[in-house]
């Protein structure tokens, strides 16, 4: 019992002894990764709990997500429920009470962001519809520069050592933003019009002017029925959209079977950064988003 | 806003009839005076509401009194489940139905128990059959404490299966469950039916600890996270030992189950994930319910004590959204010593049980379809049920398979159809079941664990 005891002490000590000066950052969606690396540079070392090829809707609480929860100093996370299916379960299992809700080391992105798509009412007969709004802001500039400014200034409170490196990489991020924003921008996307597989592009049509005219599934999260695809072929026979939106994660092949029988090409978008080449980061993701867009 | 207007046209009307009083002239300017003063007012009022209107959107976009290193962030947060839970829990419900055929009776489905395991049979009727509609509540109690209940409403009545709290500020990774809870022992026992991949339990729960498996049990979880590069899990629990099997309410005059697991887990690659872990589920036994004696209709009562040792193993592959594979194992061994009462012949003799169980199961799911197969067998390597010192002969070993086809039009609903081949009797005559089971939720129901 004595060396049960003794052996017990020694895993909590050396637990204690681990923890890393650099602050350490586990982010749930990849893009939020690749922002808190933009803003944390070295002094932070991040753990990306989502891979790019997964469905951030559909994902389960895995023990190794877990596990980088019980080491973070801060989680940080896309919100508006998107990851409703897991991430309370990781708060709750990690242990960790430095980043229960409510506590410094609990991040959500959503709350720096301006929803859009917040529905009156919604119960589940419509599908898969987020009650808090479309959760999918990431491709949204004037969001994201938000979310940064945001995450700039939490990384700053945790970590009050380097709060004005934070805040100076902000500074710069922000200076860059602008600057790719006005290339973005001059686009010519303004009054294009788009059929969807998911309702994933809503904010990059607000934030770019274009209007997205219908949708492949009949309704979020449901498949779309025979009868659903003959509405919509006969739809897009007179409006004629500029292309078939999707995401190598799911639709692709629904959307390749509609642009054959319609002849409207299909657009495959990065569903986030890392997914496909020329992804690294967020404004790679952005640049290569836009250009497929053309 | 509108009441305010009406108001006005009301004053106004009024002071007009009392200007109707005067000379024209005098009224006139009167008049004049009164218009101008409602066009002010009227003025202020729109300004007033402009500023209201900015101050909504303002709000709307939290970009109000946006500064420098004081980002603005909308008042709600996400909360632990998402949305608000400050006036209401989350709630939901789950039903759980099925309709039922087997060759065999009703009463030869209940009386058909395992020989030397339980002599419970099985509570299911041909035909259609209602599970429970199970109610989960739950919602954070303070910045400490998350809150939890379930409560399954059968039709004999609602049962409170579960109903307890979680610790959420304890320090270094620690965290204790308490109150009635499903224990951490093996794997399936912490699921809810509604969660298990087949219509029933696997057998060597349903021989060891009961059609329902531990099943909620009054006591105290402590559980420990260690920051180590893989995920270990430590567990201990002092439970009160209500289960009718393996343990009996009555067995000791306080708590009298206690168990201690492990569960250890990495990935085997980006897609895939390995879980694994022995546990132990130990104290006093007093139960009815193991073996008839020479009477059926009186009955045996064993006292003694239960030690079973459990380990589980599950791997989870999942390339894409749209298909995975589970692949998943569990091995029980139990060993009990006791004083076996006959009721029927009047005896109380010493009995010995070594005996062990185990199942594997695979599972295959593409797009909204899932596909299945178990086979689960008792005593494949133990199979000691030593009465007064003499091994008793039980028949051959028991053994079930079972097939599933599953279609999941939402992840909120499943509609499953399972076939049963089951040899557990020890009369040799098998039960050929199948079950066309629906399982429908409603309400913020919480994810369930790996």
């Amino acid at each position: 019992m004595r060396k049960l005891i003794l052996i017990v002490l020694m895993i909590v000590f050396t637990s204690v002894a681990h923890a890393e000066e650099r602050l350490n950052v586990v982010t749930t969606l990849p893009w939020i990764g690749s922002l808190a690396k933009e803003l944390g540079k070295d002094r932070v070392s991040v753990t990306t709990l989502v891979k790019p090829s997964q469905d951030p809707h559909m994902l389960e609480a895995k023990p190794s997500m877990i596990l980088a929860a019980r080491k973070a100093d801060i989680i940080m996370y896309n919100g508006l429920d998107l990851e409703i299916g897991y991430l309370p379960l990781i708060f709750e299992s990690s242990k960790n009470p430095s980043v229960m809700p409510g506590r410094p080391g609990n991040f959500d992105c959503s709350r720096f962001v301006r929803v859009i798509e917040k529905p009156a009412t919604v119960d589940r007969s419509m599908g898969d519809v987020h009650p808090l709004g479309n959760p999918h802001y990431h491709f949204s500039p004037e969001n994201v520069l938000k979310v940064a400014e945001g995450m700039a200034a939490a990384l700053g409170d945790l970590d009050q050592a380097n709060a004005d490196f934070y805040r100076a990489n902000f500074e710069a991020f922000a200076v860059k933003l602008r600057e790719k924003q006005k290339q973005w921008s001059s686009q010519p996307l303004s009054g294009k019009r788009f059929i969807a597989y998911h309702r994933l592009f809503e904010y990059l049509a607000t934030d770019f002017g274009f209007r997205i005219i219908g949708y492949v599934e009949s309704k979020p999260g449901i498949p779309p029925s025979a009868a659903h695809i003959e509405r919509l072929m006969e739809d897009m026979k007179k409006s004629r959209p500029d292309g078939i939106l999707t995401t190598s994660l799911y639709g692709k092949k629904e959307a390749e079977s509609l642009s054959t029988k319609t002849g409207v090409r299909v657009i495959v978008l990065p569903n986030d950064v890392g997914a496909g080449k020329g992804t690294a980061d967020w404004f790679a993701f952005m640049d290569a988003t836009l250009k497929s867009l053309l | 806003m509108k009441i305010i207007y009406f108001f006005s046209i009301f004053v106004f009307t009024f002071f007009t009839s009392a200007a109707f009083a005067q000379d024209p002239g005098e009224r006139l300017n009167k008049l004049e005076e009164i218009v101008k003063k409602q066009e002010k007012t009227i003025e202020q009022q729109q300004k007033t509401v402009e500023a209201l209107k900015q101050e909504m959107e303002k709000q709307k976009s939290g970009r109000a009194s946006l500064e420098p290193g004081a980002p603005s962030a909308s008042p709600q947060s996400g909360g632990l489940f998402g949305g608000s839970s400050l006036t209401n829990p989350n709630i939901s419900a789950v039903l759980n139905a099925f309709a039922y055929s087997s060759n065999l009776t009703n009463e030869e489905l209940e009386q058909r128990g395992i020989p030397g395991f339980t002599t419970r049979g099985i509570e299911r009727q041909r035909g259609f059959n209602l599970d429970a509609a199970e109610l989960f509540i739950f919602a954070p109690v303070d910045p400490f404490f998350n809150f939890y209940t379930t409560i399954p409403v059968t039709e004999d009545g609602a049962e409170l299966e579960e109903a307890y709290i979680v610790t959420t500020a304890l320090p270094a990774g620690f965290q204790i469950k308490g109150g009635k809870f499903k224990g951490g022992f093996s794997r399936l026992n912490a699921q809810h039916p509604h969660a298990w991949d087949f219509t029933d339990i696997a057998l060597p729960y349903r021989a060891f600890l009961g059609g329902e498996g531990l099943g909620g049990e009054k006591g105290i979880q402590l559980t420990y996270l260690p920051a180590l590069p893989v995920y270990t899990l430590l567990g201990a629990e002092v439970l009160q030992g209500e289960n009718e099997l393996l343990f009996g309410p009555d067995a000791g005059s306080g708590p009298h189950a206690f168990s201690f697991f492990v569960k250890s887990s990495f990935d085997t690659s980006d897609n895939s994930t390995l879980y694994f872990g022995p546990s132990v589920l130990f104290g006093k036994t007093k139960s009815a319910v193991i073996t008839s004696g020479s009477d059926p209709a009186l009955g045996a009562e064993l006292q003694g004590d239960s030690v079973l040792y459990g380990f589980e193993m599950v791997w989870k592959w999942k390339p894409s959204s749209q298909q995975g594979f589970t692949l998943q194992s569990e091995y029980l061994y139990l060993s009990q010593n006791g004083d076996l009462e006959d009721f029927g012949a009047a005896t109380v003799n010493p009995l010995v049980r070594k005996q062990d169980g185990f199942y594997v199961q695979g599972i295959y799911r593409m797009n909204r379809w899932r596909i299945g197969g178990r086979y689960d067998r008792l005593a494949p390597f133990s199979d000691t049920f030593k009465l007064a010192g003499t091994e008793q002969d039980l028949g051959s070993a028991p053994w079930r398979a079972a097939g599933s086809l599953e279609f999941n039009p939402s992840e909120f609903s499943r509609i499953r159809l399972q076939y049963t081949h089951d040899r557990t009797a020890g009369d040799g005559r098998e039960n050929n079941e199948v079950i066309a089971q629906f399982i429908f939720g409603i309400g913020a129901h919480a994810g369930h664990p790996f």
